[in-house]
């Protein structure tokens, strides 16, 4: 009996143990995700017909970033202002509409752990526009009413085009594809 | 110690909230923009649906049992969409929605400007969208064609690459309004391109002492091609005397540059627009 008793009293000390780790562990992760900065990787192998110059390759780097920081913020708090900026044309405007019936159903996402492999496939001859494939991974977590209902990693591919703007490269087109 | 390990592994599944979420709902793999969806549910009882994708973020009851119905107009832009079932736990599934056929282009040419004779100096890009503005990424020919006046220049069919299509070519031979066009079926799109004269060929001036000192201008000025150099182009006019040199910027107005320089002495004076140099011209002092 004694046994047993010990037993019993170890598992129920290790069992509580776990759950006060597990619990800890999944704060300590969740605030290093939505604190990590936005990881992007640029090939510019495949551009053409045009080769991207290496002060564009930075811009791009640079501007896409910020985009992808930028849409995680809006989504986080449901805010229109991180938009400014980085988006023109359709991708601002979905983005805005995204925002916006998120306010309505009163739901947030979250992109935690940010991952971009980007590549530029085509760059116009005379530079006024750049597509680029990013394959992108995430955390994507759904919160309504404080409680997650939905936390899954994701490996997504979008279709991105980008034109020079005045001081920066701005996202025109964000369009998610299935894999190839 | 059962009791125990009860409340552990309740403590636990409220520690993982999610572990009950992974199972599929029956969503279609693909669908087109703008078309209706339904969604088969199974069991009874209130759910709450979300929809989450670009643009559009829906969170409805529904019953289960019965059929969810997403209106096209939620499923306008091309991308990934998320479906949650949630009642005591969360189904999801996925789909992707895909562009429609095309109903627009971007065209994009370049430049807006162009000398006549050059080479690769005229590009076009031009990206097909559906009706929602969704890139259309299944590939598609388009065809460019370039006409000045009403020759044909150049023509070219090519197919989309990723969405994107896309030409080089040389300008024409004579300055004039070039017509771009791109077009895919019954769609066009119309761009036009200004074709100007090259840097000036033969660059001629004449003169002759007026009693403020040497009036000179150039004959017409033509590229090589014969065509007129356009207004506002600059031409410099270099006077040498034995006391000093002056040099005096004119533009070339209705295709004549003229300047007037204050010279007494025997002057010879020359021209240059741009890198292309005139002949000399020797005026004799002031008698």
């Amino acid at each position: 009996m004694n046994v047993v008793f010990n037993f019993a009293g170890w598992l129920r000390r290790g069992m509580c143990l776990a759950v006060v780790f597990t619990s800890l562990c999944g704060f300590v992760l969740s605030a290093h995700g939505a604190d990590s900065a936005v990881q992007v990787q640029l090939d510019t192998k495949k551009a053409n017909p045009r080769a991207v110059e290496s002060l564009t390759e930075r811009g791009i780097l640079r501007d896409y970033r910020f985009a992808w920081t930028s849409i995680a913020q809006a989504f986080e708090l449901n805010s229109l202002d991180s938009l400014e900026g980085a988006f023109a044309g359709d991708a601002k405007q979905i983005l805005r509409g995204t925002v916006l019936s998120q306010q309505r159903s009163g739901f947030t996402r979250q992109y935690l752990n940010q991952n971009h492999r980007l590549e530029a496939v085509f760059y116009a001859p005379e530079g006024d526009v750049m597509e680029l494939h990013d394959t992108a991974e995430y955390e994507l977590r759904i919160t309504d009413g404080g409680k997650i209902i939905h936390d899954e990693h994701v490996v997504m591919h979008f279709v991105v085009l980008m034109t020079p703007g005045a001081d920066r490269w701005v996202i025109r087109r964000l369009q998610a594809v299935p894999q190839s | 110690m059962h009791r125990v390990l009860l409340i552990c592994a309740v403590l636990c599944s409220a520690a993982c909230p999610l572990a009950a979420v992974a199972q599929d709902l029956r969503v279609p793999a693909s669908v087109t923009a703008g078309d209706d969806v339904t969604i088969p549910t199974t069991g009874s009882g209130k759910a709450t649906f979300y929809l989450v994708g670009p643009g559009v973020s829906r969170k409805s009851e529904v019953s289960l049992g019965e059929e969810i119905r997403l209106q096209g107009q939620e499923l306008w832009n091309a991308g990934d969409y998320l479906v949650l079932v949630c009642s005591d736990i969360c189904n999801s599934g996925t789909f992707y929605v895909t562009a429609a056929k095309p109903a627009s282009f971007a065209f994009l040419v370049h430049p807006s400007r162009v000398p006549v004779g050059q080479s690769d100096a005229v590009s076009g890009v031009a990206f097909p969208f559906d009706q929602f503005r969704n890139l259309v990424l299944t590939p598609v020919t388009v065809s460019f064609q370039l006409t000045a006046g009403n020759k044909p220049l150049f023509s070219k069919q090519v197919r989309t690459e990723n969405g994107a299509a896309w030409f080089r070519t040389a300008s024409g031979k004579s300055a004039g309004l070039l017509q771009v066009v791109a077009s895919l079926d019954d769609l066009s799109a119309k761009r036009a391109v200004q074709q100007v004269a090259s840097d000036p060929c033969n660059l001629r001036i004449t003169g002759q002492r007026i009693p403020i000192g040497v009036l000179v201008q150039t004959e017409p000025v033509h590229d090589c091609a014969g065509n007129v150099v356009p207004d506002g182009t600059i031409v410099t006019f270099s006077a040498t005397e034995a006391n000093g040199k002056s040099t005096v910027d004119a533009p070339i107005k209705q295709g004549i540059a003229r300047a007037q320089i204050e010279a007494t002495g025997a002057t010879v004076v020359s021209v240059a627009s741009g890198v292309v140099m005139g002949n000399e011209l020797r005026i004799g002092a002031k008698p």
